[in-house]
C-alpha cells in the first residue's frame, strides 16, 4: 500500500498544533524548573508513555486505511498522547499554584481520550468480523500471516501442516472422517513458458479465486507449492471428496482465463487426487496424497 | 604438467548481469521487492542491469542472492528462479542448448558452457550401463547459498529437460543436506523420487532417456549455435572456477595422491598462494582432496564393484584400515555401512 499516511495529514497537523500550544501555555504561565529539581523517574515513565502513545498511533495510522474507525483510534490515542505530554512539562515548568487550567489540561483529556479508544476498537472488532467473513476458506482458527503465501493469498504448507494437525486430533476425537484433496494444474510451466511468468501468477489468482467459489463454507483451501493445492476437508469422506474434487477440476477446465497482453484465452486443466486420513502423522498423509497425485498423472506423462 | 590460467576466482568480474542475476532482479521485482534494498552490498545500480556490458562476481551475485532470498520470504525463490535458468538468455550458448538432439547433448554442453550458464555450481556427468549422473560441485564457495543454488539448478535442468524433450523423465535426486522443512517444494518443483543425507548433490535418469531425439532440434543450426557458443566462451576468457580447475586435476591425478604442493605447481603458483585463494573461497586443500576422493571411491564402489582393499590402493592407502579410518571422517559412515545405503 501507498504511504497511508499521507491521507492523515490533517489529523497529524491537528495533534502537533495542541502540542505546541500546551508547550507555549506552560512557558508563558510558569517558570523553568532547574535541572537539580527534575525528577528523573517520573522524566522517564512519563516522557516513555507519551512516546509509545505517539508509536501506536504512528501504527495504525499507517496500517489502515482512513475512515471512521481510524478517525476514533487516531482521535482516541491523540488525547491520550497530549494527557501525558501535558503531564511531561510539569516535570520541566513549574506553574504557580493560583493557576488550575492546567490540571484540566492535563487530566481531561485522557479519559476522553480511553472512550474515543474503547469505542474505537468495539467497531474496529465489528469491522475485523466482516474482514474475517471474506477470509473464509482460507483461514480457520489461528491467524499468522507470516505463514501466508504473498500471491494467492492463501495458506503455505506450513500453515496447512498445523491446520492438519488439529483437524486430525479432532476426527479422532469425533469419530468423523477427514479427507483431503490435491490439485496440481497440468502444463503450468508451459503457461510460464508461452504467456511470461506474470500471467503464470495470474493463473494461480485466479484460478485460486474460481476454487474458492466452489467450495463448501467449512472448507479450508491452501497452496501447497508452486501449481498445487490442497483442500482440507472436515467431516467428508472419500466419496463426496471425490466428487468434490471432480468439481474443482471441471471448474478450472472451465475458466474462461484470458491473457492480459493479448486477450487471449488460456485452456487449463488440472489433476487431482484424493486420501481419506487414518490415524497418521500429517507428514505421513502429506507423502500419501502426493504419491496419489503421482500416480494419477502417471499416464498423463507416458502420453505426453 | 602446468594448467593454462583460464579459470575465475570468487572476486573476478565474469558474469554478465543481464544473463543470470538479472532473471533474480526481475523475479524479485515482480514480487513487489525495492530495488535498491535488493541491490544492497552488491555495488551495481539498476541502471547497470540493463548493460550488456556490466559483469559481475561470483561474490556480488552471492550477495545479491543473499538478498533476493531474504526480501523475497518465501520457500520457493531458488525454484522460481531455476525455472528461469536454462536455456536461459545467453544468447549463442542458450540457442545451441535449445536446438540440442537429445538430453545428453544438452547436458555435455552444460558442462562445457558451465562458466556461461552455471558458473557457480559446476555440473558434470558421468555414465554407466543403466545410469547418468550429473553431479554438482561447489565451484566458488557458496557458504550459505549453496543450498540455494542446488535447488535452482537441479530446477533449471529438469524444467530444461521437460520443457525440451517433451515428457516428464524419471530423475532421482541426491542431496548432501538433511530433508528440509519445505519438503513440498522439492515434490512439486522437483519430482517424488528425494533421497536426502546422501555423499553427494546428483541427479540420476536412466540412461536410455539421454538419447531419445528431441523434437524441435534442426543440425545445421544447432552446429552453427554450438561455434558461436564456444566462440562465446572463448570472448569470455575463462573456462571454469579456479575450484573446478582444482577439482578437475585432482580428479586425473587423484591415484598419485597429490599434496599441496604438486597441486600449487600445476596450477603455476606457490603453495603459499594457493592456499590464501582457497581461505579466500571458504576451503582448504584437505577438504577438496577428500571431497574428490571420496568421489572416486564412491564411483569405485557403485559403477565398478571394487572391494575395499581395491579402492584403497586405488587411492593410494597404506591399507584398508587406514582408508576405512579416513571415509568415515568424510562421510560419517564405514563404506560398508554406506553402500548398504546407497545399495537401495
Amino acid at each position: 500500500m501507498p504511504n497511508l499516511l499521507r491521507h492523515h495529514r490533517l489529523k497529524l497537523t491537528a495533534l502537533l498544533l495542541a502540542a505546541n500550544l500546551g508547550l507555549l501555555l506552560h512557558l508563558a504561565a510558569g517558570d523553568l524548573k532547574a535541572m537539580a529539581e527534575w525528577v528523573w523517574l517520573d522524566l522517564i515513565g512519563e516522557g516513555g508513555s507519551a512516546l509509545l502513545a505517539l508509536a501506536w498511533l504512528g501504527l495504525i495510522l499507517k496500517s489502515r486505511p482512513a475512515g471512521r474507525v481510524t478517525n476514533l483510534l487516531a482521535i482516541g490515542l491523540g488525547c491520550v498522547f497530549f494527557s501525558w505530554w501535558v503531564d511531561l512539562l510539569d516535570e520541566f515548568i513549574q506553574i504557580p499554584d493560583a493557576i488550575t487550567w492546567d490540571h484540566w489540561l492535563e487530566s481531561a483529556p485522557m479519559p476522553l481520550g480511553l472512550l474515543l479508544l474503547t469505542y474505537g476498537l468495539y467497531h474496529w472488532h465489528h469491522e475485523q468480523l466482516a474482514i474475517s467473513a471474506q477470509m473464509e476458506k482460507r483461514e480457520r482458527l489461528f491467524r499468522e500471516h507470516r505463514l501466508f503465501d504473498k500471491l494467492t493469498p492463501l495458506g503455505g504448507a506450513d500453515y496447512l501442516r498445523r491446520q492438519l494437525e488439529l483437524s486430525l486430533a479432532q476426527s479422532s476425537r469425533e469419530q468423523q472422517p477427514l479427507s483431503l484433496v490435491v490439485i496440481d494444474i497440468d502444463d503450468f510451466d508451459s503457461i510460464n513458458q508461452r504467456y511470461g511468468h506474470a500471467e503464470g501468477d495470474r493463473v494461480l489468482q485466479a484460478v485460486t479465486q474460481q476454487m474458492l467459489l466452489n467450495l463448501r463454507h467449512q472448507d479450508l483451501l491452501c497452496r501447497l507449492a508452486g501449481d498445487r493445492f490442497v483442500v482440507l476437508l472436515s467431516n467428508t469422506g472419500e466419496t463426496l471428496a471425490r466428487t468434490l474434487a471432480t468439481e474443482l477440476a471441471q471448474s478450472i477446465a472451465h475458466l474462461a482465463h484470458k491473457s492480459r497482453q493479448h486477450g487471449e484465452r488460456l485452456f487449463l486443466s488440472a489433476t487431482t487426487a484424493t486420501v481419506m486420513a487414518l490415524q497418521e502423522s500429517p507428514e505421513n498423509l502429506l507423502q500419501r496424497l502426493n504419491l496419489a497425485l503421482a500416480k494419477a498423472k502417471q499416464p498423463l506423462a507416458l502420453s505426453a | 604438467m602446468t594448467l593454462p590460467c583460464h579459470w575465475y576466482e570468487c572476486d573476478t568480474r565474469c558474469i554478465a548481469v543481464h544473463q543470470q542475476p538479472a532473471s533474480l532482479i526481475e523475479l524479485c521485482l515482480s514480487r513487489g521487492i525495492d530495488s535498491h534494498r535488493l541491490l544492497r552490498g552488491t555495488s551495481l545500480f539498476l541502471e547497470d542491469v540493463a548493460q550488456a556490458t556490466t559483469q559481475i562476481s561470483p561474490s556480488q551475485f552471492l550477495v545479491l542472492i543473499d538478498n533476493a532470498q531474504r526480501l523475497l520470504a518465501a520457500d520457493d525463490s531458488s525454484f522460481l528462479f531455476g525455472q528461469r535458468l536454462l536455456p536461459g538468455h545467453h544468447g549463442a550458448a542458450s540457442q545451441a542448448l535449445a536446438l540440442a538432439n537429445n538430453l545428453q547433448q544438452a547436458l555435455e554442453l552444460l558442462g562445457e558452457l558451465r562458466a556461461l550458464l552455471s558458473p557457480l555450481l559446476s555440473p558434470r556427468l558421468l555414465l554407466d550401463e543403466q545410469h547418468a549422473y550429473l553431479y554438482w560441485l561447489d565451484s566458488c564457495g557458496l557458504g550459505e547459498q549453496r543450498r540455494f543454488l542446488l535447488e535452482a539448478n537441479m530446477t533449471a535442468v529438469v524444467a530444461m529437460s521437460r520443457r525440451l524433450g517433451g515428457e516428464h523423465l524419471p530423475w532421482q535426486f541426491h542431496f548432501r543436506q538433511a530433508a528440509p522443512r519445505q519438503i513440498e517444494q522439492y515434490w512439486v518443483h522437483l519430482g517424488e523420487d528425494l533421497h536426502f543425507n546422501r555423499p553427494y548433490d546428483l541427479l540420476r535418469l536412466p540412461r536410455e532417456c539421454l538419447t531419445r531425439p528431441w523434437p524441435q532440434t534442426v543440425q545445421s543450426t544447432a552446429q552453427v549455435a554450438c561455434q558461436q557458443a564456444r566462440q562465446q566462451l572463448q570472448a569470455l576468457g575463462v573456462q571454469a572456477s579456479l575450484l573446478d580447475t582444482l577439482q578437475r586435476w585432482l580428479l586425473r591425478h587423484v591415484r598419485q595422491a597429490p599434496n599441496l604442493e604438486h597441486a600449487a605447481a600445476a596450477l603455476a603458483m606457490s603453495p603459499a598462494t594457493l592456499k590464501r585463494k582457497l581461505h579466500k573461497h571458504g576451503t582448504s586443500y584437505q577438504e577438496q582432496h577428500d571431497q574428490i576422493r571420496l568421489l572416486v571411491a564412491l564411483y569405485l564402489y557403485q559403477l565398478k564393484g571394487y572391494s575395499n582393499d581395491e579402492v584403497a590402493s586405488h587411492l593410494r592407502f597404506h591399507d584398508a584400515t587406514n582408508f576405512r579410518r579416513s571415509f568415515k571422517r568424510w562421510t560419517g559412515l564405514a563404506p560398508s555401512a554406506l553402500r548398504q545405503l546407497l545399495g537401495n
